[in-house]
């Protein structure tokens, strides 16, 4: 390897660091980090936003969270595989291990990511001759110039990325991967680790062996030392291999790709340059193979890369695989999929309609039963597993919940008469969103798990945490496709796996799958195509979403036709107030893009019943019919009117009266109303054993159609109460993306955390052992100057949770045993209990 | 905006006034059943059995789907356009197939398909041996109940077996003086083109004449299936008139004949009959070599006439019906074991060409005295309907209608005797009843026929026969004429416009607040349905 100045204008950063670290001390990750300017951290921690969560105290927490093995699994699963392959080469070739000095440049990573020799490896040429890349002139592969010193822009994008997520960094012109990346990617490009740690490991007296016979005149500190500066010499790895016969090398040559481990008996076998007899025995005598266990022998990183003439990977490709797939006109898909969406909404506020007035039971485990949710699919005219889908997203967009009771019930929330009442498109986004956050996946349901107990919809045991990133990942790679084509299935699937290679798993392909057919449901997508009101959705402008999808959703309308089979239609959505009052005196029929209403003496009584009148009745349908009232109606609604409320009951004696004598003889002569133990006090009243209760209700069963009557003779009318529950508590995904605004905030807390526990200060003494209340004192005195002088402080403060942390703030006044003062980590003004203040110093520049 | 709305239980709003409806309607027929017609909207209904109905008569999946897509005047959900593509494809991945060596098998062109049908435990003992992968042999003695099972799994069968010839017996259409109708000549040529299956036909657009023309060219000995022995005669009567046909050749099998010959005609209640649970008159369906079996009113046929037809499936059948529809949901069967539709004439069309003609109906509602609401509060339940539908209030509406339609032919029915006699009295009209002699009553009806006689009263009796002369007005003052289905399709037949063109008119005259309105409520909804515009008037509106 060669040492290589970073180019002007190439290369991923320029070296020079600008933290404040003393010049003698090398550089850290830390130093770097620090050193990024306000921007570079917003976008790192938008980037990642666990990194935020909690708000680490400072730089070198944060430092130490960003390279923790989770957080840097996490963003290891977002690399498309080109990027990947960039980290891989970095982490290949600027492993610390690796002979001095660390770190790659961007030109030796231009050159090892160029790609392999022409002629296939494992044909044994050409070993130990110079490693000049071979021409190769596919447009798609990364091409290497001429010019070693040369980087591409694919190239220069990738190592930004990866500085942008702080998975490598730059020191001194070369770029050096986190430490913890060397466990997350043991072998990166197939490559074994390199040769230092794998001579350490092994015993003393193997290693001085080895070394005195390799590298008799080395003047190295130690024999480890000294091989690990022959096998990083390509020269002389040149001549060792040289020196093994044929066989020696078709077997490196097979490794030399990888897998770089081998498997042999007794592998830790003595050898020495004389006595090795078998090809694996020369190729251990020469340090070229080094065991690494009892059967194992390892290829070193070094000898690898020269076997390789120093190329990582023998295809690459910095472009994602294109889409193939069948063409439809975009419209056709976003109106497909509008109808969709419009089917969804309407299927869901029918069955919270219902729900609100005969909620279904929560089961003891929290969920939905089977049955219920049978039923809920008939209300929805979907099935099942639809309607377990909308169930669960309409819980999740907090629509739906449970109440408070002991045997609680599944109750439309309080949110949910905000949401009705907002216009469809609003309605669908908000489902969309809160599908694509949640991680509850409801095709789960039904399914049983590891105790053999079936999953219920709306119940434990459905959450997934990787299915928000599963939607996220398939919604976002068909809309990479032009609109309108509908890419295949395997065409999708390569799609996927160049994007995130990391993420690849069994899991994720199920749960891939589990939300295409969600989406669909949902009108996301249609014909497994992205609907054009989805796209604006991906790229974080919901409004324009809502606005494309307006263009496509039937619009309310005021009006009906009505028609002498005693129906009305609804030729479309209708406006809120014509909907509910026309379901109240009349029964719904169908429903779809337009609504069929009956009209029949029931659903006529229940208007009158909640307190319309003929003339409302009639009024209504005069105003919002677009034909003219069949005569037929006419006469249902005044027949219907006309008879209502003719027979009143009463309660405390249980009475019926009526201003038509025939209609109570009818009633008394009705041999099946005699349980009620009916007398005839008048021509027009009959009393009744029975209380009003029961009396209503069987002659209701009866046929009758008493109306309850109150205490000073008036008719009592009456609607049913409805019932509403509280939002549920959605918990958020610790990798959801946070608002810039948030993300700004969190830079600049950590940022006035960061100089509250690095500043350079004096602390002020306080007494430990002076009389009660001199400690106090001691603190007031020191705040109380601070703030006459208008001086920043720093402080040690206890805070309500018993954390020790540290502050910069800006005291203003100190009363009654309080510091009122400005504190930069959290933007505000705040009162700190002066007992809780440990420590108080003096700022050594106080103004910086 | 266009005309045509999706709904989610698979029913098609039509707003028919529509300027592309004519357009909309056309496209969407072959595979949606009419299932309302009132006035501004029609209601279509898909169904998996129109789906297959118009894969039978040669459309595909990929039309539906058009048709909606282009008509619909909102986005049509993909779920619903999904499920139409798959029902339709089911259809005709299986065939039934005559075959040389094995006689009849059944085919596929999927072969998972058949492994499901070949493991279904229904089908269990219809089929034979495995003759190769995409062919198992079937009993032809099952190619019915084959048919009937294979539908009910979802996976319906194309019979392309074909029939067997039958007796040859000369039959010619007697054009003389009137001739087949454009649409009676198509409906009997698409018959006659698939073998076998269903014409629909709206009430008065002459199914018995598209039932002849089948028969003549089919040219074969025929048995005929009807309701009732006032069917067998108006058949008869029919053909007659209609064919080269004569007397000796057309047979009556009823109750109280049992005549067989060339051209039989039967009721399915003496096919149905049974003694000590045996079917004594199965014979018939052996007795000759039946080139063509007819059933009338196919939407009616019983249930033991499926089971008997199903062992018919080599003989060509055509059903005749003016709706697919079927009280009791066996839409199924009519399909497996008849056939699948081959002709449904464009209702509107046939209306506006004048074919048929919807009759102005008007509901006059009488108030009871209160005299007679006391009495109808205490009569007994049994009683109720009739004290309401006899109240004398009627009696003076009557007179007053017979008197505004002094011009007309009017026809007043009711079902208690009492009434009409009473009628009778104040009409000054003649009475027929159920015991009067035939030569009276002939006599009565060619005076009524010839205008000289201008209002008559019949019984519900009476009205059965045959031969009741057609009228301008109906007056209908108690009973009804059974089925809903059945009440319009007679009202149909007794009503024919008046020669200045306007409509018939029918009057019901109904007590207020009784049994009879809330009857007259459910005749209303039917014939709003079929399209009769339908008023309700005040008694004392008409009086004054």
């Amino acid at each position: 390897m060669t040492e290589n100045p970073t180019a002007e204008g190439s290369g991923p950063e320029p070296s020079d660091d600008r933290s404040d670290t003393p010049r003698h001390r090398p550089p850290t990750f830390t130093g770097w980090l620090r050193s990024r300017s306000d921007e570079e951290l917003t976008a790192l921690l938008s980037a990642r936003p666990d990194l935020a969560r909690p708000v680490p105290s400072d730089i070198g927490a944060l430092a130490g969270r960003a390279t923790t093995r989770n957080a840097v699994l996490r963003v290891l699963e977002r690399l498309d595989r080109f990027t990947l392959a960039v980290l891989e080469a970095v982490v290949a070739l600027g492993d610390d291990r690796l002979s001095e000095p660390v770190g790659v440049t961007a030109a030796e990573l231009a050159e090892a990511l160029r790609p392999a020799p022409a002629p296939a490896p494992g044909t044994g040429t050409a070993i130990g001759s110079d490693s000049s890349g071979g021409p190769d002139t596919s447009a798609v592969h990364h091409r290497p110039s001429e010019e070693a010193s040369e980087t591409t822009p694919v190239l220069d994008r990738a190592l930004g990325e990866l500085l942008r997520l702080a998975l490598v960094w730059p020191d001194r012109g070369r770029v050096r991967p986190v430490q913890v990346l060397r466990e997350l990617l043991p072998h990166p490009a197939q490559l074994g680790p390199p040769a230092r740690p794998l001579l350490a490991d092994l015993p003393h007296a193997s290693v001085e062996r080895l070394a005195g016979e390799l590298t008799p005149d080395s003047t190295a500190s130690t024999p480890v030392e000294s091989l690990a500066m022959l096998l990083s010499d390509p020269g002389r790895v040149g001549a060792l291999l040289g020196r093994v016969d044929e066989r020696a090398h078709r077997l490196l040559e097979g490794m030399a790709w990888g897998p770089p481990n081998g498997t042999v008996t007794d592998a830790r076998r003595e050898v020495d340059l004389a006595t090795a007899g078998s090809p694996v025995e020369s190729l251990l005598a020469r340090a070229l193979l080094i065991p690494t266990g009892d059967e194992t022998l390892t290829l070193p990183r070094e000898v690898g890369l020269h076997l390789r003439k120093g190329v990582l990977f023998r295809e690459l490709s910095s472009e994602p695989p294109a889409f193939e797939g069948r063409e439809r006109s975009s419209g056709t898909v976003s109106r497909t999929a509008a109808g969709q969406a419009f089917t969804v909404l309407r299927g869901l506020e029918e069955l919270l309609e219902l729900w609100a007035q005969e909620p279904p039971g929560v089961l003891r485990n929290g969920g939905l039963g089977v049955r219920d949710l049978r039923r809920a699919a008939q209300t929805m005219e979907v099935d099942e597993s639809g309607a377990a889908l909308l169930l669960e997203v309409a819980q999740a967009a907090g629509l739906v919940g449970t109440d408070d009771r002991l045997s609680g019930e599944w109750l439309p929330t309080r949110e949910y008469d905000l949401w009705r009442e907002s216009p469809p498109e609003e309605r669908w986004l908000r489902l969309a969103l809160a599908w694509i956050g949640t991680d509850r996946v409801a095709s789960l349901a039904g399914s049983r798990d590891s105790g053999g107990r079936v999953r219920n919809v709306l119940g434990p045991g459905l959450a997934r945490p990787g299915a928000p990133q599963a939607r996220r990942d398939l919604l976002n790679t068909l809309a990479e496709a032009e609109p309108g084509l509908v890419p295949s299935e395997e065409s999708l699937a390569e799609r996927m796996a160049w994007r995130h290679p990391r993420r690849e798993s069994s899991v994720h392909t199920d749960l891939v799958e589990t939300a295409r057919t969600e989406a669909s449901v949902l009108g996301l997508t249609a014909f497994g195509a992205l609907a054009g009101h989805t796209r604006p959705l991906l790229a974080g402008d919901p409004d324009g979403a809502a606005r494309e999808l307006a263009e496509e959703l039937p619009r309310p309308l005021d009006h009906i036709l009505v028609q002498g089979d005693m129906t009305a239609v609804a030729p479309g959505p209708l406006v809120a107030d014509l909907a509910r009052e026309l379901a109240l005196v009349a029964e719904v029929e169908s429903t779809g893009g337009a609504t069929v209403y009956r009209f029949t003496e029931d659903s006529i009584r229940r208007g009158l019943d909640a307190g319309r009148g003929v003339a409302d009745i009639t009024g209504l349908l005069e105003r919002h019919s677009r034909t003219p009232l069949p005569q037929a109606l006419r006469y249902l609604v005044s027949d219907v009117g006309r008879r209502h409320g003719r027979l009143r009951a009463g309660t405390a004696s249980g009475y019926l009266r009526c201003d038509e004598p025939s209609l109570l003889e009818e009633l008394l002569n009705d041999r099946r109303a005699e349980g009620l133990g009916l007398i005839r006090l008048a021509p027009t009243v009959v009393a009744s054993r029975e209380n009003r209760a029961t009396l209503v209700e069987r002659l209701r069963q009866l046929g009758y159609h008493p109306v309850p009557e109150s205490g000073d003779g008036a008719m009592s009318l009456d609607r049913p109460e409805v019932r509403r529950a509280d939002p549920v508590e959605v918990s958020e995904a610790p990798d959801r993306e946070a608002s810039a605004e948030t993300v700004r905030a969190t830079v600049r807390a950590l940022r006035a955390g960061d100089e509250a526990s690095t500043i350079a200060r004096r602390p002020v003494p306080l007494p430990t052992d002076g009389p009660p209340g001199s400690r106090a004192a001691a603190v007031m005195a020191a705040l109380s100057d601070a703030a006459r002088d208008e001086r920043r402080v720093w402080i040690g403060y206890t805070d309500t949770d018993g954390r020790q942390v540290s502050r910069i703030v800006h005291p203003s006044s100190v009363d009654g045993g309080f510091v009122t003062a400005y504190d930069a980590t959290r933007d505000a003004v705040h009162k700190f209990a002066v007992h809780r203040i440990s420590a108080v110093a003096e700022l050594a520049d106080p103004d910086a | 905006m266009s005309c045509l709305i999706v709904q989610s239980d698979k029913t098609l709003l039509l707003e028919v006034d529509h300027e592309s409806a004519d357009e909309c309607r056309r496209a969407i027929a072959p595979f949606a059943e009419l299932e309302r017609a009132p006035e501004h909207v029609h209601t279509y209904r898909i169904t998996p059995l129109a789906l297959w109905n118009a894969r039978a008569a040669g459309h595909d999946a990929e039309q539906a789907v058009d048709a909606l897509v282009s008509f619909s005047r909102f986005p049509v959900p993909q779920g619903l356009l999904v499920d139409i593509s798959e029902t339709m494809d089911r259809y005709g991945r299986l065939t039934l197939d005559g075959d040389p060596a094995h006689g009849l098998v059944l085919r596929s062109s999927d072969r998972a398909v058949l492994e499901e049908v070949v493991r279904a435990k229904k089908l269990k003992g219809m089929l034979g041996e495995r003759i190769d992968g995409d062919t198992v042999a079937v009993h032809p003695s099952e190619r019915g109940n084959l048919k009937q099972e294979l539908l009910r799994i979802g996976w319906p069968a194309e019979d392309l077996a074909g029939y067997v010839d039958g007796e040859a017996h000369e039959i010619d259409l007697a054009e003389d003086g009137w001739e087949l109708r454009p649409y009676q000549r198509e409906a009997a040529e698409s018959f006659r083109a698939g073998g076998s299956g269903v014409v629909v036909l709206p009430c008065g657009a002459g199914k018995t004449i598209v039932g002849a023309a089948a028969m003549a060219m089919t040219g074969t000995t025929t048995l005929i299936l009807v309701t009732n022995t006032v069917s067998v005669h108006q058949w008869k009567a029919e053909l007659l008139r209609r064919t080269s046909l004569t007397e000796d050749e057309i047979g009556e099998y009823s109750g109280s004949r049992k005549e067989i010959r060339p051209v039989t005609i039967a009721t399915y209640q003496v096919m149905a009959a049974r003694k000590k649970g045996v079917h004594t008159h199965l014979e018939l369906f052996e007795a000759r070599d039946w080139g063509l079996v007819v059933y009338d009113e196919v939407h009616l046929l019983p249930a033991p006439i499926f089971r008997m037809t199903a062992d018919l499936q080599a003989r060509r059948r055509l059903g005749l019906t003016a709706t697919l529809v079927r009280e009791d949901g066996r839409e199924g069967d009519v399909f497996s074991l008849i056939g699948p539709k081959r002709f449904d004439a464009p209702w509107k069309d046939m209306e506006n060409q004048g074919w048929i003609a919807p009759a102005d109906c008007v509901e006059v509602r009488v108030d009871l005295s209160d005299a007679e609401r006391m009495a109808y509060a205490t009569a007994e339940p049994e009683d109720r309907y009739r004290f309401c539908a006899s109240t004398d209030a009627k009696n003076r509406v009557v007179g007053a209608l017979v008197e505004r339609h002094a011009e007309e032919q009017v026809l007043v029915i009711g079902s208690f005797i009492d009434q009409l006699d009473e009628l009778g009295e104040s009409l000054g009209a003649p009475v027929i009843k159920g015991d009067m002699r035939n030569k009276e009553r002939e006599r009565l009806y060619d005076a009524f026929r010839s205008g000289e006689l201008r209002t008559l009263v019949v019984s519900k009796v009476a009205n059965f026969s045959i031969d009741l002369p057609e009228a301008g007005v109906a007056v209908q003052v108690s009973g009804s004429f059974g089925s809903r289905q059945e009440e319009a399709q007679r009202l149909g037949r007794v009503l024919r416009p008046k020669a200045d063109g306007g409509s018939a008119r029918f009057y019901a005259v109904v007590a207020r607040d009784t049994l009879d309105q809330d009857y007259a409520a459910h005749r209303q909804r039917f014939l709003a349905e079929q399209g009769y515009a339908y008023q309700i008037t005040d008694a004392a509106e008409l009086l004054a």
